[in-house]
């Protein structure tokens, strides 16, 4: 599959050649979009299957030297402060970037999203809302399917778009409220960025609370390079999304981080922020006094 | 199933007859009960359809991706068999259509490969008289609750039927040689790829061509749901379901939405 308007299952292609639309929005969303002068054209959908692994190497032991293939990214190196020499004792320990990883999920969400925008130009239309996107591993293939799907939007009484469709994880009264506020959507933006620590001997007693004298004695303290690797996966997803606003504004940010551990002292941090990139229009107009109103929900 | 002219049990025509004499059931809120009112319709029942359908087995190569096109028809067809029992029993009320649909599969210990697929609503009639069937003369189906029937109505938008379209599918295993050829890559397989795209999109054509029997002029609430059932982690069902509606009026009476800002969330 390339990234060519040529992209699209033959399926798609018949579908879309149908008269009737459809739309993945809720009625309420929907009848808010009729009202925003938005008119759905059709469910559409971008996928990408991609060979997923998680590749460990926890098991090269203390004695080695430091890794250093992170292709120029983030990398933080700890020494043993004990002067200790044993197989048992791990006499570095060091945080670094893994760019592969960033690289392997930039290129299934890319691809998948790509579709998307290819069935919504086979449409026609402006744009595409109420985004949603999803990865899970299939069956277990050790494969990681990247789906996005949205609804297509065409604006009334606009003529066809001559440039790429916007596109935003809103729909219904939370759009509405943007376009209120002055902004209009330009694209979803999401990105990851995935750090992993390979402990050393002092963030290894600080964890599991043994070590004596070489982990505060159980007390409490802070474990410095887990926090770095924390602080750092948050900087590095923040900084790629702020590089591709271009000036424009991220409405609706959401930070994500999990933790895994492959193994005792191996720990991989991910961070994912997702938002939507959004375009001043016009001047806020302030909004009229509230008043107390029922609601039948 | 003995009844003349249908093929629901006995047991439903005492239960019809004393809905019919006025008595009403619903699994509607109340919310939604005033809503349904508010557009001029009036719940006559709660009315279901069921079938208990064998699903059989199909040989499926190891290596290959493949839709399991017997196994695709089998789960479309015991959902539509439910269906139309369930509007069987909507029509035997004089209903015009029913909301609130939902459609279920349960699994028995005692049916193995055997399947309950139930469809159960509740049966509407519109107070005014005139009729709401849809184009095939059936009472329309929907799985919108009450309130978004009122929206809908707002609108200007009247829903047809529940509409689906089904693709079995069988994910091919991979191959020593396939898996050690990418070793240690995180890369895109294009034939899963193209193969699990090829599947969602079947089922959704389907569900569009069902629509356009129903000549609607769109399907909104669209639902992908992706199930392996009992089949194993290989064997996926990718079932697209929404509601097919048609504009029947140019007159949007929604009240104009007025921006609300939470305070509690």
């Amino acid at each position: 599959m390339a990234d060519t308007p040529r992209d699209l299952p033959e399926a798609a292609t018949r579908r879309f050649a149908d008269g009737s639309f459809s739309s993945g929005l809720s009625v309420a969303d929907f009848a808010a979009c009729l009202d925003m002068g938005l008119e759905p054209v059709g469910l559409v959908q971008g996928f990408c299957a991609m060979q997923w692994g998680a590749f460990t190497m926890s098991g090269m032991g203390p004695g080695l030297n430091p890794f250093s293939g992170t292709q120029g990214g983030y990398v933080q190196n700890y020494q043993c402060p004990h002067g200790m020499v044993s197989n048992e004792h791990r006499s570095w320990g060091q945080n670094y970037q893994q760019n592969w990883i960033e690289d392997a999920w930039r290129t299934g969400f890319n691809n998948a999203y790509s579709r998307m925008m290819q069935e919504a130009q086979a449409l026609g239309a402006h744009g595409v809302i109420g985004v949603i996107d999803s990865e899970n591993p299939l069956a277990d293939t050790g494969v990681v399917e990247f789906h996005l799907r949205g609804t297509a939007v065409t604006l009334r009484d606009l003529q066809a778009p001559s440039e790429t469709p916007w596109s935003t994880f809103l729909a219904g009264q939370r759009l509405a409220k943007i376009f209120e506020a002055g902004y209009v959507p330009v694209s979803i933006v999401t990105s990851v960025a995935s750090v992993r620590v390979w402990a050393y001997c002092v963030t290894e007693y600080l964890m599991e609370g043994t070590g004596g004298l070489f982990s505060n004695y159980g007390g409490a303290a802070e474990i410095v390079q887990v926090v770095d690797a924390q602080n750092t996966v948050r900087d590095l997803v923040r900084s790629r999304v702020r590089s591709s606003l271009h000036g424009d504004a991220l409405h609706g940010a959401h930070l994500e981080v999990s933790v895994r551990e492959f193994a005792k002292g191996d720990l991989e941090l991910q961070s994912r922020l997702s938002g939507n990139r959004v375009r001043r229009f016009k001047d806020f107009d302030p909004l009229p006094v509230a008043r107390p109103t029922v609601r039948l929900s | 199933m003995t009844n003349e002219g249908n093929d629901l049990p006995q047991a439903t025509e005492h239960r019809l007859e004393e809905l019919e004499h006025g008595l009403f059931t619903s699994d509607l809120s109340v919310n939604e009960f005033l809503l349904i009112k508010e557009v001029g319709f009036h719940p006559v029942g709660f009315v279901m359809g069921s079938s208990i359908y064998h699903t059989g087995i199909q040989t499926r190569k190891w290596s290959q991706s493949q839709e399991l096109t017997k196994l695709t028809e089998a789960m479309y067809n015991a959902r539509e068999l439910a269906m139309t029992r369930m509007e069987e029993e909507a029509a035997e009320l004089g209903a015009d259509g029913v909301v609130g649909v939902r459609l279920d599969v349960n699994y028995y210990e005692w049916g193995k490969d055997a399947a309950e697929f139930i469809a159960v609503g509740t049966a509407v009639k519109a107070e005014d008289g005139i009729s709401r069937l849809n184009k095939l003369g059936k009472p329309f189906t929907s799985d919108l609750s009450g309130q978004d029937f009122w929206t809908l109505r707002q609108t200007g938008y009247m829903p047809q039927g529940l509409v689906m379209g089904t693709c079995v599918y069988h994910i091919a295993h991979r191959g020593l040689g396939q898996t050690l050829g990418t070793t240690g890559q995180n890369v895109e397989l294009p034939n899963f790829t193209q193969a699990l795209y090829e599947a969602r999109e079947l089922a959704m054509t389907r569900m569009q061509d069902e629509a356009t029997r129903l000549e609607a002029t769109g399907i909104v609430g669209v639902r992908l749901e992706e199930k392996s059932h009992q089949w194993g982690s290989h064997t996926i069902e990718f079932l697209a379901l929404g509601t097919a509606v048609t504009k029947t009026s140019d007159d949007v009476t929604l009240a104009k939405p007025t921006t609300i800002i939470s305070l509690d969330n």
